[in-house]
């Protein structure tokens, strides 16, 4: 897994001026917000609110009407979900995405096998005879806390440990920054409790973005939020600094007094 | 995955067996199973492993007959060249037809891929100066030579063990293909394609691939069964040939590759002792497939893996 160096103030992700229509309506209305090296950004707001669009924005699932998507400096607007995913953004879905026929290790394994250059030994080679790459697996496994499991077929897992095997999928494309759809959502809270320090974890080697309904949890782990709400942005900064919005207060306060 | 390749192998082994006992009728209707066999199996690639439930199969079947048959007639090619004309035939439309097809999501998939295959059946009808149209076209097939012998297909047994040698390859082949990286990420796709493109591979690329290495067999097949008739006509364009191969699949197993294979010999014998006695033998066939798909949605030998890995 390629180990990012924090290094302070560094832009990692950059979205400018994003917008995009669905009919009449305006689903996410000219955003910018960014996301530097080794930070936790919070994505907030109320349901509704353009966080999911958001994010298939930024990852090429749907194409910004204007605005530009910046990774490293490079401009990733217009090209094709796999693409970006090769440059180093990794997701995870709010609906749980895995495969349910396959194992965990095979699962990561086709992660990790997407970085490979390959030619004639995608048709020929046994696909568990690449020792390395097998290593790299259940490295990634072991990391997740998956390692008890890794020969179990993805649909016998338990709900939270989907939501877990995702992220590991995610992990194995070797990403810079992770992009997490409500990692938490559904699930128990000890097994809440273990994402949140795996997420911690994480966020020692990459960047990540997240969407979270549970105020508790983005206390714990953000540096920074940024709240959207009807598709605009209404308020950033640190945890602090969004709790003081009045307007952050009357939407999440002011409606569920 | 073990009992699957032994169940394979098993079956290749009794057909070659069964070549030497069988009596001549029968041994026919075997050399037919053989060459439907590597038509389904070569469809399992497109719907049983990635999902793309193409009837637009008799294109590659039709058209690896007449590349068998015309490169025969006119290039006076042997049996084994005429075969790759006819596999190539498949590819080629594969291609054409996939660069246009593989972006459709499924249901504009299935239908798509109908309408085209319609209007090759409406072409290979009209243009009868190259097709023969609905009479067809007939060929002497030339023997095989091997150096210090000739081979002929006009006898049965060369061409049993003819088609039986590329049945074996073909599922070589695929079982290679299958257990190699590129088989897993078709299975990935096939379990869910969002989310193999988001780890990164280009979904509409591989599933290219696999619409080509099936219609490529769809061809190999055609051309097979061209050379065993030594004749091909404009009715192997016609949409029961596209709707086989789905019903092979279903019954015999999806995504097990030599599973079709028993659904072609079920739909074979079914076809050859109960349509003597009862003309609408297809209205029994379609109950047994209903009975076998609801005892199991996996097919007889995805049914029969499943209880054996219990």
């Amino acid at each position: 897994m390629a180990e990012c160096r924090i290094t302070a103030n560094e832009t990692l992700l950059e979205i400018r001026n994003v917008s995009r229509q669905f009919g009449g309506l305006t689903a996410v209305d000219d955003v910018s917000t960014t996301v530097k090296r080794g930070e936790i950004r919070g994505i907030i707001g109320p349901n509704g609110a353009g966080k999911t669009t958001l994010f298939n924005l930024i990852t090429g699932e749907l194409r910004p009407g204007s605005g530009k998507v910046l990774l490293n400096g490079e401009d990733i607007t217009s090209l094709s979900p796999h693409v970006i995913c090769q440059k180093g953004l990794g997701r995870t879905f709010q609906l749980t995405f895995v495969f349910p026929e396959m194992t965990v290790l095979e699962s990561v394994w086709v992660g990790l096998y997407s970085r490979k250059k390959h030619r004639w030994d995608l048709f020929f080679s046994k696909a568990e005879r690449s020792k390395d790459v097998m290593e790299e697996a259940i490295e990634i496994c072991q990391l997740v806390g998956l390692e008890d499991r890794i020969y179990e077929r993805a649909s016998n897992l338990s709900y939270g440990d989907q939501k877990v095997l995702e992220i590991a999928m995610a992990l194995s494309t070797g990403p810079s920054i992770l992009l997490l759809d409500e990692p938490m959502q559904g699930v128990g809270p000890k097994e809440a409790d273990n994402m949140v320090e795996l997420i911690e974890k994480l966020s020692k080697r990459m960047s990540i973005l997240l969407i979270e309904h549970d105020m508790d949890i983005i206390l714990r782990l953000c540096h920074n939020l940024t709240v959207l709400s009807f598709g605009k942005v209404i308020a950033e900064g640190t945890c602090s600094e969004v709790g003081m919005n009045k307007e952050v207060q009357r939407i999440y306060i002011g409606e569920e007094m | 995955m073990t009992h699957r390749r032994t169940f394979a192998l098993g079956s290749l082994a009794v057909f070659a067996v069964l070549g030497l006992l069988l009596p001549s009728g029968i041994r026919s209707l075997v050399i037919q199973i053989m060459i439907f066999s590597v038509f389904a199996m070569g469809y399992d690639v497109s719907l049983g492993f990635t999902n793309q439930c193409s009837l637009g199969h008799s294109i590659f079947f039709g058209a690896g007959a007449y590349g068998a048959i015309l490169t025969i007639m006119h290039l006076k090619a042997g049996p084994v060249l005429s075969l790759f004309a006819g596999l190539g035939a498949g590819f080629f439309f594969a291609i054409v037809l996939g660069i246009v097809c593989v972006r459709l999501s499924e249901a504009y998939f299935v239908i798509v891929t109908a309408i085209i295959s319609a209007v090759f059946h409406l072409l290979a009808m009209d243009l009868t100066w190259l097709t023969g149209g609905d009479d067809g076209l007939s060929a002497t097939i030339p023997p095989i030579s091997l150096g210090f012998a000739k081979l002929s297909l006009y006898n049965p047994l060369v061409n049993y063990y003819f088609v039986l040698l590329f049945l074996a390859l073909s599922y070589l082949f695929l079982e290679r293909v299958i257990k190699a990286p590129l088989g897993k990420i078709f299975i990935a796709i096939r379990e869910n394609e969002k989310r193999t493109q988001f780890l990164g591979y280009n979904v509409l690329g591989y599933k290219l691939i696999a619409f080509v290495i099936s219609a490529s067999l769809g061809g190999l097949s055609g051309a097979l069964y061209a050379l065993t008739l030594r004749y091909a006509s404009a009715d192997y364009f016609s949409f029961y040939w596209s709707v086989l191969p789905v019903v092979w699949c279903l019954v015999g197993g999806l995504g097990t590759l030599a599973g079709p294979w028993i659904g072609v010999a079920i739909m074979s014998l079914f076809q050859y002792y109960v349509s003597a006695w009862f003309t609408y033998y297809l209205l029994l066939f379609g109950i047994l497939v209903l009975i076998v798909l609801k005892v199991s949605r996996k097919g007889i030998l995805g049914y029969l893996l499943a209880k054996g890995a219990k």
